[in-house]
């Protein structure tokens, strides 16, 4: 299988070196494969937040290499890391993030511009991928007037317009309802399977996780534990998470 | 403690804060050089020959008011939006309401007043410095002014210190008042597009209409008078508002819809933030463009007086200076002119008669000004060039000649005789000697002396009494009596203008904060820095374009009431057009850098 994302002893330390510093990650390896669902889990100061970071290329790792669709993201700098964002990065987060003086369908569209396509290119493109996230009616719709769920399933649609090499996703469904977080997880697992999206989500939720084919915990900036879902049912691999995740605190 | 914490959240924005203070300091010292003259009431009697111009300066002095008092609330709102987060945040932590009020009275109040004295010291020093430099540059008399003056010192030390304890009272109850909770979130609360279809139509048409009524009085004032005033300043002030709350948002809506445009890049978010901002901004666009308009216009017709200066004097005479018994007069200084025309006339003169030699009035044809549409209420005055026969037979053409010579020989009739006529006459001769400069205004100084030579040399003269016969006495009377004019209008219109742009400024600077996350996300999507920039930049550039070009537009109309003053009000308009759009670019471009520190100043 293709490894899309490919991390190499990458460790981050806050503070200079004069200053008191903080070892945030410690030597981490790792690697995706195309069309896996991976969850990443771990305690509050763990890490996590900032391997997504750094991940998304929106931080720098203090060294240690990331490769994403062969391309070593370390390496890049100012308007090469944008370009790089827009193409091969979806991004869903906690708080949707969605640009609420723009229409749902404008929200969308948003990556499309940035790259240059024609306008009658982006129409088509987001009127696919609204369809696909069953969001078609709402695409008028201001995020304002529009439900939690919904605005998530706008920022989904945002992320994928671009169909990127990977989807990243921050807490995805921290502020939703539970009804909106399941119809959220289903619509992603979807997407993985039918669509063979890759995807990588971080999240505290043992719920949320359930849903992945392979999880890492990551505790004290290393991983401490790798468990895949393989053939157990869903609920069977979530009190498995909890399990974990209950070893974990101790 | 909290004093400690408050401190430190001023420290961890200083540059905002210097912003922020710097502009108060900014109006504090404008207000003062304004104040300085306008309860200077010397400089101003003497200054004017209008009673009117201490009316004038006091109707200046309470707009700048209400525009300082606009500009302090502009201002204060963005010292708040800066600091309620903080104060929410104590407050959170158990601080009592009344100890944070307190704080921020103290806070408002401090700033405030250290600002107004610094800026009235800044004040006293500009206002000379201004002085000094209009003086020179504009070559205008101004009697009676000084720098330091205690009633406008006075004046701005109160006016300013009983606003900002307004300003503190209002921040200290507002804060106090609202939700912790709202004031967390202050950034995230959305803003929402309502539009009636209806009624947006209405106000499209109302405010194309009130504009239009508005010019037309403007323009007509010599028929409707004082009513046009009246009229025209509701209208254009009604209809302005409606253009913005209407017309521009139309235009971005149909720019909005122009695909091929607004899926390019940033665009489309630019333009929905353009079309959110705007809605808001409405009363300030509104007023930053009648008040520009004021500010261009007041800048405009300053200029205008000045222009007026030249003109009218070149009406007085077509000869720059007038030399009479010119034989008593060392003819090296008249070079020093490098005259254009040079033209001496002998005289010899009995009881009745002042006789000339008809000969040199052929070689040197005598010039009269002529006025050649008396009926239209337009000057048109042109140079005529009179010949020897035409000014011995018409007794007109002989009383312009008469303007020329001395009192006591303008009781006399003029003869013109033929040369050997004139050489057989024995009576005492002396001659009269009409110069055309090349540059009167440069040789100003030299002509000046001649004047004075002038009347040195002809005792009928000598009492100084002004005369319009030589331009150099008119142009000093009318240099004199415009140069206030002159002064005011420039100095309102720079005041207004900086004030203006200042309140544009800081309305857009607190609305900063709110747009930082929206950068920030399209930075994760992977919108380039410069992009982020440029759009920026534009949002920035329509929000100061819109309102300076309606201004604009407001004064290029709005001069048409000076027609009755001025012959020509838009006689080189570009000079205070570019001294405005200068000054204005200047703001714009600090607004953009601000706004871009505060907006993308993470790192990448």
């Amino acid at each position: 299988m293709d490894k899309i994302v490919e991390i190499k002893n990458v460790t981050k330390v806050y503070g200079k070196s004069n200053e008191k510093q903080t070892q945030a990650l410690n030597g981490i390896s790792f690697s995706v494969e195309k069309g896996e669902f991976i969850g990443i889990m771990g305690a509050s100061g763990s890490g996590k937040s900032t391997l997504l970071n750094i991940l998304s290329t929106l931080d720098k790792p203090t060294s240690g290499t990331i490769h994403i669709n062969q391309a070593d993201v370390t390496k890049l700098k100012g308007n090469q890391l944008a370009d790089f964002r827009a193409k091969e990065i979806g991004f869903i987060f906690q708080d949707f993030n969605l640009l609420e003086n723009l229409t749902a369908q404008e929200n969308i569209a948003v990556p499309l511009s940035l790259q240059g396509v024609k306008p009658k290119d982006i129409k088509k493109k987001v009127n696919a991928v609204a369809e696909r996230l069953s969001i078609s009616h709402i695409l008028d719709s201001y995020p304002a007037k529009i439900s939690g769920g919904q605005k998530q399933r706008v920022a989904a649609a945002r992320a994928l317009v671009t169909q990127p090499t990977i989807l990243l996703g921050d807490e995805p469904t921290g502020a939703l309802d539970s009804k909106s977080a399941k119809d959220l997880l289903d619509t992603m697992e979807e997407l993985n399977t039918k669509d063979n999206v890759s995807i990588l989500l971080v999240t505290h939720d043992a719920f949320s996780a359930s849903y992945c084919q392979r999880i890492l915990f990551i505790k004290d900036g290393v991983i401490h534990q790798e468990v895949k879902r393989g053939e157990q049912s869903r609920s069977d691999f979530y009190r498995q998470i909890l399990t974990i995740l209950g070893n974990l605190e101790q | 403690m909290l004093w400690k914490l408050s401190l430190t959240g001023i420290k961890s924005r200083l540059r905002d804060y210097i912003v922020l203070f710097s502009g108060l300091v900014m109006a504090s010292a404008i207000f003062y050089m304004f104040e300085s003259m306008a309860s200077n009431t010397d400089f101003l009697n003497n200054n004017s020959t209008l009673a009117m111009t201490v009316f004038i300066f006091r109707f200046g002095s309470v707009l700048l008011g209400i525009i300082t008092f606009v500009y302090i609330l502009y201002a204060n709102s963005f010292l708040m939006t800066m600091r309620q987060k903080d104060y929410a945040m104590f407050m959170m932590l158990g601080a009592k309401g009344r100890k944070i009020a307190q704080m921020i009275f103290s806070e408002t109040l401090i700033v405030g007043t250290v600002a107004t004295l610094v800026g009235s010291a800044l004040g006293i020093g500009l206002t000379s410095v201004v002085h000094r430099l209009l003086v020179a540059q504009l070559n205008i008399k101004i009697t009676h002014f000084t720098p330091f003056n205690m009633n406008g010192l006075l004046i701005t030390l109160l006016f300013f210190i009983v606003l900002f304890l307004l300003a503190a009272f209002v921040n200290a109850f507002s804060i106090v008042k609202k939700p912790i909770l709202t004031l967390l979130r202050a950034d995230q609360t959305p803003a929402q597009m309502k539009q009636h279809k209806f009624l947006f139509f209405l106000e499209v048409v109302l405010g194309i209409i009130f504009i239009g009524v508005g010019y037309y009085m403007m323009a007509n004032i010599g028929t409707y008078q004082l009513m046009a005033i009246a009229v025209a300043l509701v209208t254009i002030v009604l209809g302005t508002y409606f253009i913005f709350h209407s017309v521009i948002i139309f235009f971005l809506k149909l720019l909005k819809k122009t695909e091929n445009l607004s899926m390019k890049k940033l665009n489309n978010f630019t333009l929905s933030q353009l079309s959110f901002r705007i809605r808001e901004y409405t009363q300030m666009l509104s007023m930053v463009a009648m008040l520009l308009a004021l500010a261009l216009g007041a800048l405009t017709v300053g200029l205008g007086f000045k222009n007026q200066i030249t003109q009218l004097t070149n009406e007085v005479s077509n000869y720059d200076l007038v030399l009479n018994q010119s034989e008593l007069i060392d003819q090296s200084k008249v070079e020093k002119l490098s005259p254009t025309i040079n033209a001496v006339y002998q005289q010899k003169e009995d009881e009745k008669t002042v006789y000339y030699n008809y000969s040199e009035f052929e070689q040197n044809p005598f010039l009269i000004m002529e006025n050649q549409t008396p009926n239209t209420g337009e000057r048109n005055v042109k140079t005529k060039k009179v010949t020897a026969e035409e000014l011995a037979t018409n007794s007109n053409y002989q009383d312009e000649l008469r303007y020329y010579e001395l009192p006591e020989q303008r009781e006399k009739e003029i003869k013109l005789l033929p040369a050997e006529e004139f050489a057989q006459l024995n009576l005492p001769q002396t001659s009269m000697q009409l110069i055309q400069a090349k540059d009167f205004h440069e040789s100003i100084e030299q002509i000046g002396d001649l004047v004075a030579e002038n009347n040195k040399n002809n005792e009928s003269l000598k009492d100084g009494m002004f005369s319009f016969t030589q331009k150099y006495d008119a142009y000093q009377m009318i240099n004199g009596m415009f140069s206030g004019f002159e002064f005011m209008g420039f100095f309102l219109g720079i005041a207004f203008l900086t004030m203006l742009a200042s309140c544009l400024m800081f309305k857009i600077l607190s609305g900063s904060k709110s747009d930082v996350v929206r950068y920030e996300m399209l930075g994760k999507i992977g919108a380039r820095q410069a992009l982020l920039k440029q759009s920026i930049r534009r949002e920035i550039g329509i929000l100061f374009l819109a309102p300076g070009i309606l201004g604009a537009i407001h004064v290029l109309f709005g001069l048409q009431m000076f027609t009755v003053l001025m012959d020509d009000p838009y006689h080189n308009l570009w000079i205070p057009f570019t001294i405005f759009f200068v000054l204005y670019f200047i703001y714009y471009v600090v607004t953009t850098w601000l706004y871009t520190g505060i907006v993308l100043n993470k790192k990448e």
